[in-house]
């Protein structure tokens, strides 16, 4: 309340208050295209749009591979937009709201977490292109497995080229190997070897140690345990057609006969018991203290803690070099080894390239990028750190892991060469409901007894049916 | 800090308020300008009229679609309702709301209650002020964060919370990966944050409480907690009230806590209504019946809301 | 001062003084306990930020940051445009803030001192909106933002928060509280009740709009899912969405960057808050506490 000298007061503080008002406008109108956005360069132009997941840095580690590509293709501007998200569940449901607001990108870089998604709802198949660059593209495939390309094939047609890829094998600490007296284990070494591998590194380091660590995630985590006893939690089938593709490229690769028109997971398959033999395997480590309860979207740590030696094991891609090195990992410290062996060793994958939108305006030159981004040139810019596999063979080198290791990096690739069948990430168009679905029972089904097991197995089968009897 | 006499006149404006009408420039204002009350009300009216009230409408038309964003959407009546209230994850998930705010708006509110009390009684001033802006902290930072810490320091091997348990000779507790752990760690997380809302209310509730009460308690020789048995919590109701609503408005839609500590695992014990309508909105792009779950949401926020005013009714004390 | 008075009154209350030192002792033990129960967290994270990544699980956990490491905080300015981040989260929360100030008090001196058809069945409908959950409203506000050509800007996040229902109501509350006679002089000074509002009621009332004020920019500082939704390219992130991408995807982010993003976004929110909490405390006990 105005005192004595209130008269004074009020007109300082009108003063004042004005002031601030002023002040408020001015900083409105002076911020008003920050307020629109329309100091965004590029925006509402017609320049190729190209969505990556990731970071304004990852955005200008970009920056490279435009300018190349301008060198070859000066008539095309390009706009590289990195989006950021958690997982990539998350950045397609960035994608499908900006699809939802009107401005869709041209191209966007896509995981096989969401390859069948886009194929069924949002991408362009890349045929055409194909066969009329087919000269030019023989490079290219010579140099790519066909497991990866294979991975992106839906209903026959190919709707991405794989960029990037990575399979799930086992990281071990070398020091904690040793100091349970064990020597690197062989390549074709079992669950069963493994799980006494465990048993030694638990009973060297009874506390403040995990010799398992595995986290709750469509990729790596029970999946892998899956496809290594022969079977998944969605019946795999394989769709006609594709012919095309694997005649006029992989004409001479041994698995050509194995390839098809593309994955299909069109039923639910968790009461199978081998189903149940890989959980109750993996609940039996829970149990016995060898492996943790994995938690649901953790892993975030996963670094931090395999690179200060409080874990013995855990299944990871090439990916996880750089970040271990940046960590503080030297090249001793961990190697890599197959995933183990069960009725099989078939291996998980997860790769990643540019899908073209059904909504581009101009798809040609939306091709070109494409085609760019495959050639060797742009992919030596993009990836100059292990911090991926490159789906090129030939870029999977010495040099790639000078000084950053493991050891044993070759296994990275020779995983495809050495198990054909290795196979993607279950993944159909319906994929958000389906990962829920399994994520939501994996911790209840590892963590308790067998009749909880048992349980957690139904319920999963249940909300699977339901989740693919959904619309994609 | 308010006085006595001070809190007896804004009582009588409240009381003159509710009982005979607002100030009387306003009555004349009303004869000469019926359009200006429109004018102050003009931005907020305006404002929630298109970006609260419209979507809300469109919101409740939009649960009798079937839409992805993608394709035009299609008129499917009450399908979406019938499919939602079948739905076992979504019925476990309003299960889970309901039982989550019980504890925790219980917990928030007992604990804020007990806090103030202590706090308020005879104390050096600045370790008055010191615990007054400990309690409040908590709420400057942002639950996403909170969350992200909050894991790490429950994480079942290497977080802190267990290595002090095991100080004390208690087992490794799998907070996040069990029903029952997960619960625990999403309302702890919770409260931890949002008590500090509570505890301030109440300090301005037991500031406004005259002094002259408790010296009449005391002289009947009331002490200790039976003095704020019998004086402070019929004294405090109104307050109590105000807290009591903000803080289950608030936890009935509690989303950024479990979103990040534990995406609503294991299996769905920890998913919570609001998250539901996330996932089928923006995860799985059903519009439709994430609208409809949204319109049986407000509907029993409204109805829990109004019970409680009507509750409030009985139960709240006014001087 | 009436506080003196107050202490006294206070003191005679306990008879027995002995006792109350008792009383006061074991307070201040509970409430210590309990201050640490809740800045123990904060304290763990400040001091893990401050060491290398490698150690950031060690156990027993250090509480106080000796031997300050500041690579994480290096790193986070390398992975994110943290000086963009807070311009536009300042930029977003201020101007919700002071949208909030103005319309708030403009409509709860109308519902508090104006008398209308309909006030309280409106005041009820206003009331009514802070019950619906921002995920109901979500699509349609997103639909109309595109409408308008707002699609993935700062104004699409500014807009649609600056009618308040909460504001209006503490407004009311605090405009109720202001003796009813004030305005009675002034409509016998002549004065129009647009003036009564502007010179008699509105600075009185600052307490009351700080604390508006406050809150608005406390939750919306901290406000992730609207910009979850909303935004869509990096430029137009705000603070908490860019904390999150420091968590990296597969397992490679660091946990002592992310924290070092963590105290990092907490520094402006503290310094509100440090200015702010005297006000807010006040006027929450004159606008809620009764």
């Amino acid at each position: 309340m105005p005192g004595s000298n209130g008269k004074l007061r009020d007109i300082s503080r009108r003063t004042a208050l004005g002031a601030l008002g002023v002040g408020i406008v001015g900083a409105t109108v002076a911020s008003w295209p920050r307020l629109t956005g329309t100091d965004i360069p590029g925006r509402g132009d017609n320049s190729l749009s190209i969505a990556i997941m990731g970071t304004a840095a990852d955005a200008a580690a970009r920056q490279k591979v435009v300018d190349a590509f301008a060198k070859v293709h000066p008539e095309i501007k390009v706009k590289v937009q990195a989006i950021q998200a958690v997982d990539w569940k998350d950045f397609f449901t960035k994608i499908l709201t900006m699809v939802a607001a009107g401005t869709p990108p041209d191209v966007v870089y896509v995981a096989t977490e969401g390859a069948q998604l886009f194929a069924e709802k949002l991408a362009h198949p890349l045929d055409e292109y194909l066969r009329r660059d087919a000269e030019h593209m023989k490079e290219y495939f010579e140099d790519v497995h066909p497991s990866l390309v294979e991975a992106f094939m839906y209903k026959g047609s190919l709707f991405q080229l794989p960029i990037d890829w990575n399979a799930a094998n086992m990281y071990y600490n070398t020091t904690a190997l040793r100091q349970a007296g064990l020597e690197r284990p062989a390549d074709d070494w079992t669950h069963l070897d493994f799980r006494n591998t465990l048993a030694a590194m638990r009973k060297a380091r009874p506390s403040d140690f995990t010799p398992y660590y595995w986290t709750n995630r469509l990729f790596g985590g029970v999946v892998p345990w899956l496809y290594a006893n022969d079977t998944s939690f969605l019946k795999e089938t394989k769709s006609g057609g594709g012919r095309w593709l694997w005649d006029s490229f992989y004409a001479n690769d041994p698995t050509r006969g194995m390839r098809s028109g593309g994955y299909q997971w069109l039923e639910a398959n968790a009461t199978d018991p081998k189903v149940f033999e890989s959980f109750d395997f993996l609940r039996g480590l829970v149990k016995d203290g060898l492996g943790v309860r994995p938690e649901e979207g953790g892993g975030n740590s996963l670094v931090g803690l395999f690179a200060s030696n409080r874990i013995g094991t855990t299944p990871a891609g090439g990916y996880w070099v750089q970040g271990l090195s940046e960590a503080g990992m030297k090249q001793d410290d961990y190697d890599v080894q197959f995933f183990p062996k069960w009725r099989t060793q078939r291996h998980q994958f997860g790769t990643a390239g540019y899908a073209i939108m059904k909504t581009a305006k101009d798809k040609d030159a939306a091709w070109e990028w494409v085609k760019f981004s495959s050639s060797l040139e742009a992919m030596q810019i993009v990836f100059p750190t292990p911090n991926t596999t490159p789906a090129r063979r030939s870029m999977v080198n010495e040099q790639l892991y000078a000084g950053k290791g493991p050891r044993h990096w070759k296994v990275f690739y020779d995983t495809l060469d050495r198990f054909p069948s290795t196979g993607p990430i279950p993944a159909p168009p319906q994929q958000a409901a389906v990962e829920t679905a399994l994520m939501k029972n994996v911790s209840l089904a590892v963590s308790g007894d067998e009749r909880q097991l048992k349980s957690a197995l139904e319920s999963l089968q249940r909300d699977l049916e339901f989740a693919l009897r959904r619309q994609p | 800090m308010s006085t006595a006499s001070e809190t007896r006149v804004r009582n009588k404006a409240l009381r003159g308020n509710s009982t005979s009408g607002a100030g009387k420039p306003g009555r004349s204002g009303r004869e000469r300008q019926p359009w200006l009350p429109w004018v102050f009300l003009a931005p907020t009216i305006v404002g929630m009229g298109i970006f609260t009230l419209l979507p809300i409408i469109a919101s409740v038309a939009l649960a009798f679609f079937r839409w992805d964003i993608i394709s035009a959407p299609s008129f499917v009546g009450f399908d979406n309702f019938a499919e939602v209230v079948q739905d076992p994850t979504v019925r476990m998930s309003f299960l889970n709301t309901i039982l989550f705010v019980v504890v925790a708006v219980a917990l928030q509110l007992g604990l804020a209650l007990g806090l103030a009390i202590m706090v308020q009684e005879k104390l050096p001033a600045w370790l008055r002020v010191f615990f007054r802006s400990a309690f409040f902290f908590p709420l400057i930072l942002s639950a996403a964060s909170v969350s992200i810490f909050m894991r790490y320091l429950f994480n079942e091997q290497f977080g802190v919370v267990n290595w002090l348990l095991s100080l004390v000779g208690i087992p490794a507790v799998p907070w996040l990966t069990t029903p029952g752990g997960s619960a625990a760690v999403v309302i702890l997380v919770y409260v931890w944050q949002n008590f500090g809302f509570s505890f301030l209310l109440f300090i301005g509730g037991l500031a406004s409480i005259p002094v002259e009460t408790y010296e009449a308690a005391s002289l009947d020789g009331a002490t200790g907690w039976r003095k704020h048995v019998h004086v402070t919590l019929p004294l405090l109701s109104p307050t109590t009230l105000v807290a009591s609503v903000m803080a289950i408005i608030n936890a009935l839609q509690v989303f950024d806590q479990p979103f990040v500590l534990t995406r609503g695992g294991p299996g769905d014990s920890t998913r919570t209504a609001v998250m539901v309508i996330f996932e089928s909105a923006f995860q799985r792009l059903e519009f439709g019946q994430a609208s409809a779950i949204g319109v049986i949401l407000t509907l029993i926020i409204m109805a829990i809301t109004a019970a409680q005013f009507r509750l409030s009714k009985r139960f709240v004390f006014y001087q | 001062m009436t506080t003196t008075i107050k202490r006294t009154a206070a003191e005679r209350v306990v008879v027995h003084r002995r006792k109350f030192d008792w009383s006061v002792a074991g307070r201040i033990v509970l409430l210590s306990l309990a201050a640490v129960l809740v800045l123990g967290p904060v304290l763990w994270t400040l001091s893990t930020s401050l060491r290398p990544p490698a150690e950031s699980f060690q156990l027993p956990p250090s509480f106080l940051p000796l031997n300050p490491d500041f690579v994480s905080y290096g790193q986070v300015f390398k992975q994110l445009n943290i000086v963009g981040l807070v311009l536009n989260s300042a930029l977003v929360t201020g101007l919700i803030a002071v949208g909030q100030m103005i319309t708030a008090a403009l409509a709860g001196y109308a519902f508090a001192n104006l008398r209308f058809r309909g006030r309280n069945a409106l005041f009820s409908i206003v009331l009514a909106t802070m019950m619906v959950p921002a995920q109901v409203t979500i699509v349609p506000v997103f639909m109309l933002i595109r409408g308008v050509g707002l699609s993935d800007t700062l104004m699409a996040l500014i807009l649609p928060a600056i009618p308040t229902a909460f504001g209006t109501f503490l407004m009311r509350q605090y405009f109720l509280g202001l003796p009813a006679d004030l305005a009675e002089a002034a409509a016998i000074d002549g004065a129009s009740p647009w003036r009564t509002f502007r010179s008699v009621y509105a600075p009185l009332a600052m307490p009351g709009l700080s604390i508006v004020g406050i809150l608005a920019f406390n939750f919306h500082w901290n406000e992730f899912f609207r910009p979850l939704i909303m935004t869509i390219s990096e430029e137009n992130f705000t603070l908490p969405l860019g904390l999150v991408s420091l968590q990296g995807n597969l397992g490679t982010g660091s946990i002592s960057v992310v924290l070092a993003g963590v105290v990092l976004s907490m520094i402006p929110a503290l310094v509100v808050f440090m200015f702010g909490q005297r006000a807010l405390r006040d006027g929450l006990t004159a606008g809620t506490g009764k």
